[in-house]
């Protein structure tokens, strides 16, 4: 057997590859940054080399967050106990995940199980069964053949697709921009910027032969997009992503998902790999038992996008409102957001809204609470998303 | 001291802030150096009020460079952040010329001398080791950016009558943002990354006794604690570093041992770390003792 290690370029090309699977940024000429300084720093003192690869390599928040568990996945796997492989595919732990669920789902009775027993969502099956059942979740047992646009999230189309897309685009164009209290040039502005007129006629010896005109600045809403992906969520998460990386493409949306924590995925959202759901898995590993929606509200409104939060945000719950925070913690966690001046509508995969103490409690502070189970329901909330 | 570019090692450069009384890990330490050693633009995010701006200021200090510092602001624009001709000047030129019958070409007027310099040519023209400090790129316009990509990744700046200026030292750049808007990709991938947190609680003790050594260990050590805890609040502003130290300093002057018992006198000082209505109204004195106590919430016994 060949033990001789491989070049450290080697190994940095594939360090590379492994950044660019977790949405980073990561190209040659990084990769030559990087090189460089492994060799002013040696490669011995991994600790530091981490520390300057880091700068290189990360170019926002996000990638600064993910960074430290990456770079010990693919260096230091030995200090790893971790849950996830280099694919992006989970161990077995899973299956325990799914052996408890499955006690929980025999518990309760009415939980959404037989698609989340039978596969998981983004294997693209066509059997009919499960399309069947899937139906049954979304529709809720409305008792009439499903047109094809009603039909399951499992099961897509090049004209779903193109149809998701389409409506993304629709609801993108109808989120008004507001207008704000500062004035911008704008060549057709209806009001004269005297300050900029002054300036500009001192190229022409005094004279205002170039007046500058102003309008008020408008700026389009910021849409958040935080998708529960945890597993009572897990036959409806693929659809929701779906609509949710639909609407990162046209509205430059910031996309969030969250379980006991919580991750931003915008970056993955944007990318047009088939393959983004597989890397979605490798992002929120680690994601245990249990839906913290409050705590990951909480976080996303104190720490993700505590700067971006103003009146001028939305923010799109997707969710099927099952909390195992203290039913109050919901409530203010939502405050906390409206206190910010965002506006939250709320979308449950089943045709009535929420219904836990949690939600009940949260009912006022939802703006609107919208059913989510095929782009028919989208198409129908459409008009209220503005 | 790195032999091939003349620049001090991470660490040396670490111990070199130290002594400018700005107390920077290791990460930060090797990202600013990197900026140096690779010749390329830092940008540091992170909340208002966690030393983004300090950095540049002391890395001037360290360096014996000269600090030029761009504000940014909405509407801000080529002729505020780069250059802008002096038509006075070059409208007084030709009256001269005129009354003393001379001819005047128009290369003349459109010389360096009548070139007035903004803070981003100031940067590219100094002669000496420079730090530029883009602060508060966030709150420029799109344009502006665009504008900015040529400036950070070949250190030159174009001027249609003059040509393109080079600089003659590469400065040091360092952007700030505080993540009001999502800054473009391009922008991004001409620079090195730092995201600044809040400091740990010992880090933050540490700076506060660096740059108060007169106060006394034990209020620092409680006054950090109880800061700390107050930036899990929820707060409209959380406070920052600068904020600790006007704290501390107000403390130190009123009550140089330990944090007063009496919380009427100890609200009153607080109008250093709390910024606005809301937050002042939220920390009632019954808050404030928990804070000071270290408990989160209303136990259960105190509910009843």
């Amino acid at each position: 057997m060949n033990t001789t290690p491989l070049p450290l370029s080697e190994r940095l090309a594939g360090f590379a590859a492994l950044l660019r699977e977790h949405g980073m940024r990561v190209g040659p000429a990084e990769q030559r940054d990087m090189l460089a300084t492994s060799l002013h720093l040696g490669s011995l003192d991994m600790d530091r080399l981490a520390g300057a690869w880091r700068a290189i390599a990360c170019s926002n928040a996000r990638d600064w967050r993910q960074w430290p568990a990456v770079f010990e996945q693919y260096w230091l796997p030995h200090r790893i106990k971790g849950t996830v492989k280099v694919s992006g595919q989970t161990r077995p732990r899973r299956d325990l995940r799914s052996q408890l669920q499955q006690m929980h789902e025999g518990m309760d009775g009415d939980a959404p199980s037989g698609q989340a027993a039978s596969g998981s969502a983004d294997q693209g099956s066509s059997d009919e069964t499960q399309a069947t059942q899937a139906r049954a979740q979304g529709g809720a047992g409305r008792g009439q053949p499903d047109a094809l646009h009603e039909r399951s999230a499992q099961m897509w189309m090049p004209q779903d697709l193109h149809a998701l897309q389409l409506l993304a685009r629709q609801i993108q164009r109808q989120l008004q921009s507001l207008p704000t209290r500062r004035w911008q040039l704008h060549a057709r502005g209806r009001r004269l910027n005297l300050r900029a007129t002054l300036r500009r006629s001192v190229a022409h010896g005094g004279l205002p032969l170039a007046p500058a005109w102003q309008q008020p600045r408008t700026e389009p809403p910021r849409l958040f997009i935080l998708v529960d992906v945890s597993r009572s969520m897990e036959s409806h998460a693929a659809f929701f992503l779906r609509v949710a990386r639909a609407m990162a493409q046209a509205a430059d949306a910031r996309v969030f998902v969250f379980h006991v924590n919580l991750a931003e995925v915008t970056p993955l959202m944007r990318s047009d790999s088939a393959t983004v759901q597989e890397k979605i898995n490798a992002v929120t590993a680690g994601f245990g038992a249990g839906t913290r929606i409050a705590h990951n509200l909480m976080e996303f409104a104190r720490r993700h996008a505590r700067a971006q939060l103003g009146r001028q945000a939305r923010v799109w719950l997707l969710s099927d409102g099952f909390d195992t925070d203290a039913p109050e913690e919901l409530a203010q966690a939502l405050q906390t957001l409206r206190g910010h001046g965002a506006r939250i509508t709320w979308f449950h995969p089943t045709r009535q809204a929420p219904a836990s103490l949690a939600v009940r409690q949260a009912r006022a502070l939802v703006e609107r609470f919208h059913p989510l189970a095929s782009l028919a329901d989208l198409a129908r909330a459409r008009p209220y998303l503005h | 001291m790195d032999a091939a570019t003349g620049l001090p090692s991470a660490q040396a450069l670490r111990e070199r802030l130290q002594g400018a009384a700005y107390l920077a890990d290791e990460a930060l330490a090797t990202s600013a150096w990197l900026a140096g050693t690779l010749e390329r633009p830092l940008l540091l995010e992170g909340d208002a009020g966690v030393g983004k701006t300090a950095l540049a200021s002391a890395l001037a200090q360290v360096q014996s460079a000269r600090l030029v510092r761009l504000q940014c602001h909405e509407g801000l624009d080529l002729a505020q952040a780069a250059y802008e001709w002096n038509y006075g000047r070059q409208l007084m030129a030709i009256r001269l010329a005129e009354a003393s019958e001379q001819r005047l070409a128009e290369a003349d007027l459109f010389s360096r001398s009548y070139l007035m310099e903004r803070p981003l040519l100031q940067a590219i023209s100094s002669e000496g080791p420079c730090v530029l400090l883009i602060d508060e790129i966030d709150r420029a316009d799109e344009a502006f950016e665009a504008f900015l990509l040529e400036v950070l990744s070949e250190y030159q700046i174009t001027v249609p009558e003059l040509g393109t200026l080079r600089a003659r030292q590469i400065p040091l750049v360092l952007l700030t943002s505080n993540g009001t808007r999502e800054l473009s990709d391009a922008l991004r991938r001409r620079c090195l990354y730092h995201y600044l947190d809040y400091p740990t609680l010992a880090r933050e003790i540490a700076i506060v006794k660096a740059a108060l050594p007169q106060a006394d260990t034990a209020l620092v050590e409680e006054a950090v604690q109880f800061v700390q805890r107050l930036r899990r609040e929820d707060l409209a502003k959380t406070p920052g570093i600068a904020e600790t130290l006007d704290w501390v300093r107000a403390l130190h002057r009123l009550h140089p041992q330990a944090l007063p018992e009496d919380m009427g006198a100890l609200l009153l000082t607080l109008g250093c770390l709390l910024k606005t209505r809301e937050d002042r109204f939220m920390l009632t004195p019954e808050r404030t003792r928990q804070l000071i106590e270290g408990r989160r919430s209303v136990g259960v016994a105190e509910k009843g």
